[in-house]
């Protein structure tokens, strides 16, 4: 399948994510002649141990998330970031780990938003909010590349239209700028062919990084 | 939802179960060799214990894994009254790095099988699969190619079939149905309540035998 890269907003120092933001960047993306195309959405879900005795939650994963994706809309995903695993399931893994009540599922996020079409690039923008309120954590944007499915090669014309997208962001004084973290995904055990794992994977390291920015 | 009745038969019936099945069926046997692995949560895991089953196919030419739940039976009085047990099931195919998965989250090995032999699959009033497995155990961890069964001489014979809270009952039916083909080789109830091997099996048998295979009924 195409590679894609997923970006995320990171807010300079003392500023915070807002819906300004957002619709400068759509606009942006619109200004650069993306085709507005249509919605899309994935989830995240934040899942923790249920444990007779608290004090061996060490013992346990605590950062087991389980992601929804609007391009595998028969499938979930559940990665465990610390130990590097990224599991493909059925959608009815969600309905089995409900029924071990080992793991129960807290907090909810959705990312969502309009996607463009730009060339041979698919470009989604999106809002990261809780499931139950419109409170704004993050934002984010999906570059995809259609033509290739290999990241070593599409490497050089990602960094090129990312700069050509940085620069143009720029130009609006926005106090932030989009950044791009590449996983080692060799340590997932996920190789050059892109996949919808790499996709998920790439969702849990931009929630952490979403996570460090709100605490500091 | 699925519906189970199982039985035992004595392996040197089964090729005449074989024939029999092929006879019902008129498509080629699929066969089975299924690494499960039974996981159990570790003590301090769930506020009550809970457990899952990994299935490995080995049949494939990539192994293939599902992951499968089986919850509770139907209970009740009318539940008490039908021969065929009434059970939820919820199965995920999922990557080859599950037991990893599960083992991270605190799940334990208790034990693991290899389900050896072939299965048939019927549309009679319901999707039936009959599968006819000898059912062995590892003498090493993960050693499926050193297993030994568990019961030599006899087979494990299992008819389920996916149900619904609207049709279990025509499920059911149909399975009751299905079974009374079977009865000569084998007696069919729900798991767990063992009936032992039909004392006709013999002669059944030695006619299914003698008829040879090829005979549609």
């Amino acid at each position: 399948m195409p590679l894609k890269w997923l970006l995320h907003w990171q807010p300079n120092a003392g500023t915070t994510v807002n819906s300004q933001i957002l619709s400068e960047v759509s606009q942006c993306v619109e200004s650069i002649n993306g085709a507005k195309e249509g919605r899309w959405k994935s989830t995240l879900t934040f899942y923790r141990p249920v444990l007779r005795d608290q004090t061996l939650q060490a013992e346990y994963p605590r950062d087991c998330l389980g992601i929804s994706l609007q391009e595998q809309p028969n499938k979930y995903y559940f990665i465990l970031r610390s130990q590097r695993i990224v599991l493909e399931a059925d959608s009815t893994i969600q309905m089995i780990m409900e029924k071990l009540q080992s793991y129960k599922s807290r907090v909810s996020l959705y990312f969502e938003g309009f996607q463009y079409q730009l060339g041979d690039f698919q470009l989604r923008v999106g809002k990261v909010v809780p499931t139950h309120s419109e409170n704004l954590r993050g934002i984010v944007m999906e570059v995809e590349y259609l033509p290739i499915s290999s990241l070593d090669k599409s490497r050089q014309i990602m960094e090129d239209f990312v700069d050509i997208w940085q620069e143009t962001v720029s130009k609006r004084s926005l106090p932030g700028h989009f950044m791009h973290i590449e996983p080692n995904f060799a340590e997932y055990g996920l190789s050059d062919h892109y996949t919808s794992q790499h996709t998920a994977v790439q969702y849990a390291i931009v929630m952490a990084q979403l996570i460090a920015s709100v605490r500091n | 939802m699925e519906c189970v009745v199982q039985g035992i038969i004595e392996t040197q019936h089964v090729e005449a179960l074989e024939i029999l099945l092929q006879g019902l069926c008129g498509v080629p046997k699929e066969r089975l060799r299924i690494h499960e692995l039974c996981l159990k949560s570790g003590p301090n895991l769930g506020a009550v214990a809970s457990e899952v089953r990994l299935l490995c196919d080995l049949e494939q030419p990539e192994p293939t894994w599902t992951v499968r739940h089986v919850g509770g039976a139907m209970r009740g009085a009318g539940a008490e009254q039908i021969s065929v047990l009434v059970r939820t099931v919820v199965e995920s195919k999922a990557s080859k790095n599950v037991l990893r998965f599960f083992y991270t989250l605190g799940y334990k090995l208790d034990h693991e099988l290899l389900r050896v032999g072939f299965a048939f699959h019927f549309q009679r009033g319901a999707q039936i699969t009959v599968t006819v497995t000898s059912v062995n155990k590892m003498l090493k961890l993960h050693a499926t190619e050193e297993a030994v069964p568990v019961t030599p001489g006899i087979q494990l014979v299992e008819v389920t079939a996916p149900a619904s809270s609207d049709n279990y009952t025509e499920v059911v039916a149909a399975i009751s149905s299905f079974c009374e083909y079977l009865a000569p080789l084998l007696h069919l109830s729900k798991p767990n309540v063992s009936a032992g091997v039909v004392p006709t099996a013999a002669a059944a048998a030695a006619s299914l035998m003698s008829n040879g295979g090829g005979k549609t009924l």
